[in-house]
């Protein structure tokens, strides 16, 4: 797997895991049954966010914040030969490598990162 | 919906012989069948949720659970532990009961959180415990989710 891929995908996780802690029923859950101090929580999570973020190089840097600002995720897995950031098929040759994760591949048509889940 | 529906045979271990609370995450994983690499950010997602306050939630049971695009739908996996697990439970007791959820960050159906809900409402019932430690095979397991109407 493409190293810069690999970040995204975590940063990508660790932003989802954020996020949730804002939503009524997982900071419930998580707060509840598994007795999570919250706010901790949230501070740890921006805090690795940060710490990955330098690991990107500035262009990948840049797409991922706009992306994840503007439309949520950044890296949207392709499934059945479809980007799931458009629904637009992927060219053939690029998911006929043997690990299209191996590249660092940006959606021709919506300009999402893409993952190719096993 | 019914819990049992999302649990595979082969993602059922009732005989776990690790010795830490990391290497029965990894082991947990390694039920999926992913690729090293995606079971690596799986693995290090579970880690870091782990370190945000553990996931043991008392009575010898844990509910490890993340959501991570290296999947393509909802997960479980089901471990049982002899000996017991030091996963720093919030009684402090050894775990011994380890449920794995994932899921991938949006989905279709929405299950995350009903499973996980659903998990929870059977690891809080009475005799769940003794019940899970008294089960010989992945059928048992199975038949059990099914009794209890989960
Ligand atoms: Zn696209």
């Amino acid at each position: 797997m493409h190293d810069q891929l690999e970040t995204l995908l975590e940063m990508q996780d660790l932003h989802m895991q954020r996020r949730a802690l804002d939503e009524g029923g997982v900071r419930e859950l998580e707060t509840g049954l598994f007795e999570m101090g919250a706010e901790q929580a949230i501070d740890a999570l921006e805090a690795k966010i940060t710490e990955l973020e330098l690991r990107l190089g500035k262009s990948n840097q840049e797409r991922f914040r706009h992306l994840i600002s503007t439309r949520q995720r950044a890296v949207v897995p392709v499934l059945a030969g479809v980007c799931y950031g458009c629904f637009v098929a992927v060219p053939t040759s690029w998911a006929a490598d043997a690990d299209p994760n191996d590249k660092l591949n940006v959606c021709q048509s919506c300009g999402h990162f893409q993952y190719y889940p096993s | 919906m019914r819990l049992r529906d999302f649990f595979s045979v082969d993602a059922i271990d009732l005989d776990l012989s690790t010795e830490t609370k990391d290497e029965t995450l990894k082991k947990l994983v390694g039920l999926f069948h992913l690729d090293e690499k995606s079971e690596g950010i799986l693995f290090k997602m579970l880690k870091r949720r782990e370190n945000l306050g553990s996931t043991g939630i008392g009575r010898g049971i844990a509910i490890p659970h993340c959501r991570s695009l290296v999947v393509n739908r909802l997960r479980v996996a089901f471990g049982r532990h002899g000996a017991g697990l030091d996963f720093k439970a919030i009684d402090e007791k050894p775990v011994h009961y380890v449920f794995l959820i994932v899921a991938p960050p949006l989905e279709v159906s929405n299950q995350y959180l009903p499973v996980l809900g659903k998990i929870a409402q059977f690891s809080k019932e009475a005799d769940v415990p003794e019940r899970l430690a008294a089960v010989e095979n992945a059928e048992g397991f199975l038949q059990l989710l099914e009794e209890k109407g989960v």
